[in-house]
């Protein structure tokens, strides 16, 4: 007994120590590529806010408590105090860590063959997506976690029927919703499932679904015991995640005046002007064809994720494990419809690599053939490297073709040069200086600034005031040059009134400080 | 001819029969009469009908002479064994009371005792065992009322608040006047982030006690296997308490009840504890077709007229290796008796109780039954195996709680003073270093589905939460030390906390509601917007999880039709409120004063619970 305990604790000691070195490669690797100058969007986004809170001065409320996503934004918190810029690579660094810790433990208490564990470690070492969740900054490590767990709980309910299990899922959905608001079309996917979970439930003697359907629903009795039942599963398992949901529009009505504006307001999350810009670049090529489509988007996932078939081939006869898989596919041929004026980014791709290794974690024990089975399973998470290099080189977003370029050619990224440049700038300005900017597009360039305290931004009350008449409040304006392409998401663009009427009775004198191509920073007089 | 012949000639009773009580007899001591009368053989209708056949004639005798001199050389306890009692001299005899009177000893025992030949009068045993113990019980009624404030002053609800705990109460409230007057905006800002913040820990810590609780739900303390290898010979003698008020609509119910449990008759030692006004149940129990399977004992007059001290004076008429208490509705497994047996022998000596879970039987008869069937699901099912798991105090359930005998009397029994003397024992039981298990069975009560009996109940159950915080927290660092610093917590967020969310709830909501309907600018000058904003995610999210937590323990029970009624939580929350005011109030005004619940008025028939 001694002697298993012994050996129990030495494997998770050794789990434990093979997640440090992952998170120092994941680290040295995410710093390394900072410093090569890859920043992206999210990042941005994250900086910026984080230092808001803890350097801007004004009413940090609604930045504290609507920014959206909301948990990967608290994320960074504790790792400002390392370096503001860095935070979110040091969060998504450690948070993939972590992911590998997860789904490691799961599959050293399911089997105790260590070439498992194996593949599992060359996976989150080599494949390019998985790189890309822990050095880019950004929130995917947080839903691949949540997601993780979502499902892990769910087919931990399949074998033990426990409230527990289903419980767990939900507060995960609940928190994978935090991470990425979109997750919540999940619940529509569900229902199929939950009506089969229900149906078999039933005690009837009946094997067949068709058959045990058919019975129940000509009998009123069972009919009832269906009908309650399924509801009852899908309210225990998606209550919780609609609740929170409605609760946060509750919050965000109440202190922004708008339900939606943690989805909505470029002020609260970066991806709404981000996704409609990269759509919009993209589309706007006469050339441009987009490889999203309906239907052969699944084909995609699997192109993505060939280990996804080898997953359904081992759950085959499994009808609840079989549905559980097809509703990642369901849900993002929605997401496709339902936000037609987006690109599916990594995030999607990657939880169907998620997926299928939490079904090898399940099911690699029971299989048969053994070597074959490994062969195979070598050979495909091989084959997934290049597909998934392939995918993030060939990607539609810049932000993730930029960072698989650094990632292969070692170049500095010169994406952010402009932003920095104008940023230096400020930061070289007199003490005391103030500069009016709007960051629902001018993030980036707040992020890279010294001082957030000397930028006057919509969070704090007298912004509006300062647009108005500059000139009681500002010595400079930074405003959104024409060539920007996402000028027409922010009042100071070249069609704000100071700039376009440069003398008048209530505004002061403009003159140029400092150009960039998309940036002109205004001196008032 | 005598007793046990004239039945037999009457086919009253077998002459197997009565070697089976002659035997039962010289094994157990109990008198022939009390066995037949109480063990399921004979119905007392039937008795009376024998003997009055055979010209006998029973008397009423509760106005009966009586010479304190004659009763003080007699035992209750053996008058009540042979259901038989000397009242006084006259005429030089023994004028003595007896339901059986061919009982030789007790006749023996006259003439050894007095010198005299008795005479004898033919009486009820029920006016005997009534006259009895009045006459005679005065001795156990106040062991039962003062036992524990002998034995224990500090641990017993006799004083409500010491001094040290009204200069704080007052101190605090003083406090916070000054604060008012001082900084208003400034004292209510603390005052209502600290209530909110404590009401969603509270929460919060509740939904981690369900989920852990929840991760144990198919564990079986005690599987059919092993209650199947249970040997009725090797069983001990089990003590069942039925303390009872005016509960005569009940009585066939709950001998059916009763003899549903699979447990040897024999070895069943079950008293139906019957207060000395309460000739509503009296004459129910006389008026029964059937058998009885049970034994009456009065509980003399004596204040405080509660649960726990007729508890406790029925613990000097006991038997039993093990002790549990039922109320008159309920419906236990019928395994629960040989489960709890089985699971006593497989823990450690120190664990002294076992608490089952309560549920209902009338779940679906209206909006109160239903909620009362989530709040119970949610309490037995997850949070007391979540304080178990932890190892932290568990307020132990009203009934069928299962304790070791020896050790109940080494605890001093229940504090009568305390309205809620089970959750009190509980926590008594772990300072003193003992532990109560959860068991895998179920006794299914009659939920109350009228409001004002609902709240009347609900009200002596939050003040006894009160009670016993108060009595628990007069020292609170003595406390702490007894059951460690999980068990403080455990048992300030349970026993403590509780009544305090009960009594802010409302007045959260009242605010939460007033800024949302009318925007109250005057609220928003009180409070910041950080403030609000706090206020509103703890109260919102406090809600929602405890909806949640109620909806996964009707999941857990698969009563499945109940799910969306948790949802109307916080609507059945204003009615706890309502119920803790009054409580409150009551703590102050009459803090022993006992608000009885009646039972019997559910329409729904109760059925044998099948065994899980």
């Amino acid at each position: 007994m001694n002697w298993k305990f012994k050996i129990n604790i030495t494997r998770r000691q050794t789990l434990l120590f093979i997640t440090i070195l992952i998170a120092i490669y994941y680290l040295v690797c995410g710093i390394y590529i900072n410093n090569l100058g890859y920043f992206n969007q999210e990042t941005l986004f994250y900086i910026e806010k984080v230092r808001i809170i803890f350097e801007g001065t004004g009413y940090k409320l609604k930045v504290i408590g609507l920014t959206a996503p909301a948990l990967p934004f608290f994320a960074t918190f504790p790792f400002t105090v390392i370096s503001s810029l860095l935070a979110p690579v040091i969060a998504s660094a450690l948070g993939t860590a972590v992911l590998f810790y997860l789904m490691a433990s799961t599959l050293v208490k399911k089997t105790d063959d260590d070439y498992y564990l194996f593949l599992l470690i060359i996976m989150f070492l080599f494949h390019p997506g998985i790189l890309y969740t822990a050095c880019s900054g950004k929130a995917i490590y947080m839903a691949l976690i949540f997601f993780y767990m979502f499902f892990l709980n769910i087919f931990k309910f399949y074998t033990s029927n426990t409230t527990f299990h289903i419980s767990i899922a939900s507060i995960c959905l609940v928190l994978l919703l935090f991470c990425d608001y979109k997750f919540i079309w999940l619940t529509l996917f569900f229902i199929p499932l939950i009506f089969s979970i229900a149906l078999q439930s039933l005690n009837l003697a009946e094997k067949e679904s068709l058959f045990r359907m058919t019975q129940s629903f000509n009998s009123p009795s069972l009919r009832r015991k269906l009908i309650n039942k399924t509801f009852a599963l899908y309210v225990i398992l998606f209550i919780l995640p609609i609740a929170s949901i409605i609760c946060y529009k509750l919050l965000n009505l109440t202190n922004a005046n708008d339900a939606d504006y943690f989805l909505s307001s470029p002020y609260a999350t970066w991806n709404v002007i981000a996704e409609r810009f990269s759509y919009e670049t993209a589309a706007l090529n006469p050339d441009f064809k987009s490889p999203e489509v309906s239907v052969l988007l699944s084909a995609r996932m699997v192109m993505f994720c060939p280990l996804i078939l080898f997953a359904i081939a081992l759950f085959w006869r499994s009808t609840y494990q079989i549905l559980t898989l097809l509703t990642p596919f369901a849900f993002v041929e929605f997401l496709h419809i339902k936000y037609d004026k987006a690109f599916l980014v990594q995030e999607y791709y990657l939880i169907f690599l998620v997926l299928a290794v939490l079904c090898f974690i399940i099911k690699a024990q029971p299989v048969k053939h053994r070597l074959l089975f490994k062969v195979v399973l070598t050979f495909i998470i091989l084959l997934q490297f290049y597909t998934g290099y392939y995918f993030l080189s060939n990607s539609l977003i810049d932000d993730e073709r930029n960072f698989v370029t650094i990632l292969k050619d070692r170049t500095e990224d010169t994406q952010q040069d402009e932003n920095k440049d104008m940023a230096n700038y400020i930061n070289g300005l007199p003490d005391g200086s103030k500069v009016l900017a709007d960051d629902a597009i001018a993030y980036p360039i707040v992020a890279f600034t010294n001082d957030v305290g000397n930028m006057l931004l919509p969070y704090q009350d007298n912004f509006m005031g300062a647009v108005e008449t500059p000139g009681q409040y500002v010595g400079y304006i930074l405003i959104a040059n024409a060539k920007n392409t996402m000028a027409g998401y922010s009042i100071l663009n070249a069609r704000y009134g100071p700039v376009m009427f440069q003398t008048g009775n209530n505004y002061s004198t403009l003159q140029k400080a400092y150009e960039t191509d998309h940036w002109t920073l205004y001196k008032l007089y | 001819m005598t007793i046990p012949e004239i039945l037999i000639k009457d086919g009253f009773l077998t002459e197997a029969d009565q070697d089976k009580i002659s035997n039962f007899s010289e094994r157990s001591g109990l008198s022939f009469i009390k066995i037949l009368l109480n063990f399921g053989y004979l119905s007392r209708k039937n008795y009376e009908r024998s003997l009055s056949n055979a010209g006998m004639v029973f008397k009423q005798i509760r106005e009966e002479d009586y010479d304190l001199d004659v009763l003080a050389k007699t035992e209750l306890k053996f008058a009540d064994a042979h259901l038989a009692l000397p009242l006084r001299i006259e005429n030089n005899k023994v004028v003595t009371l007896m339901a059986n009177p061919s009982d030789e000893l007790f006749i023996d025992y006259i003439r050894f005792t007095y010198d005299l030949e008795p005479e004898i009068i033919l009486a009820s045993d029920l006016d005997i065992t009534w006259l009895s113990h009045v006459l005679l019980g005065q001795k156990y009624v106040k062991s039962a009322v003062f036992e524990l404030l002998n034995r224990d002053p500090e641990s017993s609800a006799l004083t409500t608040f010491t001094t040290p705990q009204l200069i704080f109460t007052f101190g605090m409230f003083a406090l916070v006047v000054m604060g008012l007057m001082l900084s208003f905006v400034n004292t209510t800002i603390i005052i209502n982030v600290l209530l909110s913040s404590f009401f969603l820990v509270s929460i919060i810590f509740k939904l981690f006690l369900a989920l852990v609780g929840s991760r144990f739900e198919l564990h079986q303390a005690v599987t059919r296997e092993e209650v199947r290898q249970v040997k009725d010979d090797d069983l001990p003698i089990y003590t069942i308490h039925l303390p009872v008020y005016k509960e005569d609509k009940l009585i066939k119910k709950l001998i059916w009840n009763l003899q549903s449990l699979d447990y040897p008759r024999e070895k069943l030692d079950i008293k139906l504890l019957i207060e000395e006004d309460d000739d509503k149940t009296l004459n129910a129990v006389r008026n029964l077709d059937f058998p009885a399977v049970f034994e009456v004992i009065v509980v003399p007059f004596h204040m405080p007229k509660t649960k726990p001290k007729a508890c406790n004076y029925g613990l000097h008429f006991s038997r039993g290796e093990f002790l549990t208490i039922y109320d008159a509705e309920d419906v236990p497994d019928t395994d629960q008796l040989k489960k709890c047996v089985s699971l006593f022998g497989k823990l450690p000596n120190n664990y002294v109780c076992i608490q089952c879970a309560l549920n209902y039987f009338n779940r679906s008869e209206n909006f109160l039954t239903r909620m009362f069937t989530l709040e119970y699901s949610y309490w037995f099912d997850y949070m007391l195996p979540g304080l178990d798991t932890f190892d932290i105090p568990i307020p132990l359930g009203g009934t069928s709680n299962h304790f070791k005998f020896e050790f109940l009397i080494e605890l001093g029994g229940w504090d009568p003073f305390n309205v809620t003397e089970d959750a009190d024992l509980g926590v008594r039981a772990y300072a003193k270093g003992y532990k109560v298990a959860i068991i895998n069975s179920t006794t299914y009560e009659e939920a109350n589905n009228e409001m004002f009996n609902w709240v009347r109940q609900r009200s002596r159950w939050i003040k006894g939460y009160m009670q016993t915080h108060l009595v628990h927290m007069r020292n609170p660092v003595k406390l702490w030390k007894k059951i460690g610093w999980k068990g403080f917590l455990g048992f300030n967020f349970f026993i403590g906390a509780t009544p305090v969310t009960f009594l802010v709830y409302p007045l959260l909501l009242g605010i939460f509601l007033c800024y949302l309907v009318f925007d109250l600018t005057s609220i928003r000058s009180f409070f910041p917007d950080w403030v609000l904003f706090m206020s509103i995610i703890n109260l919102m999210v406090g809600n929602i999880l405890m909806i949640y937590v109620n909806m996964m323990a009707v999941f857990k029970r698969r009563y499945y039709e109940l799910i969306l009624f948790a949802i109307a939580n916080p609507v059945y929350w204003l009615l706890h409120s309502w119920a803790a005011y009054k409580g409150l109030y009551q703590l102050v005004v009459k803090p022993f004063y006992w608000e009885k619940t009646n039972h019997g008025l559910s329409k729904v028939n109760n059925q044998a619970a099948p065994v899980e």
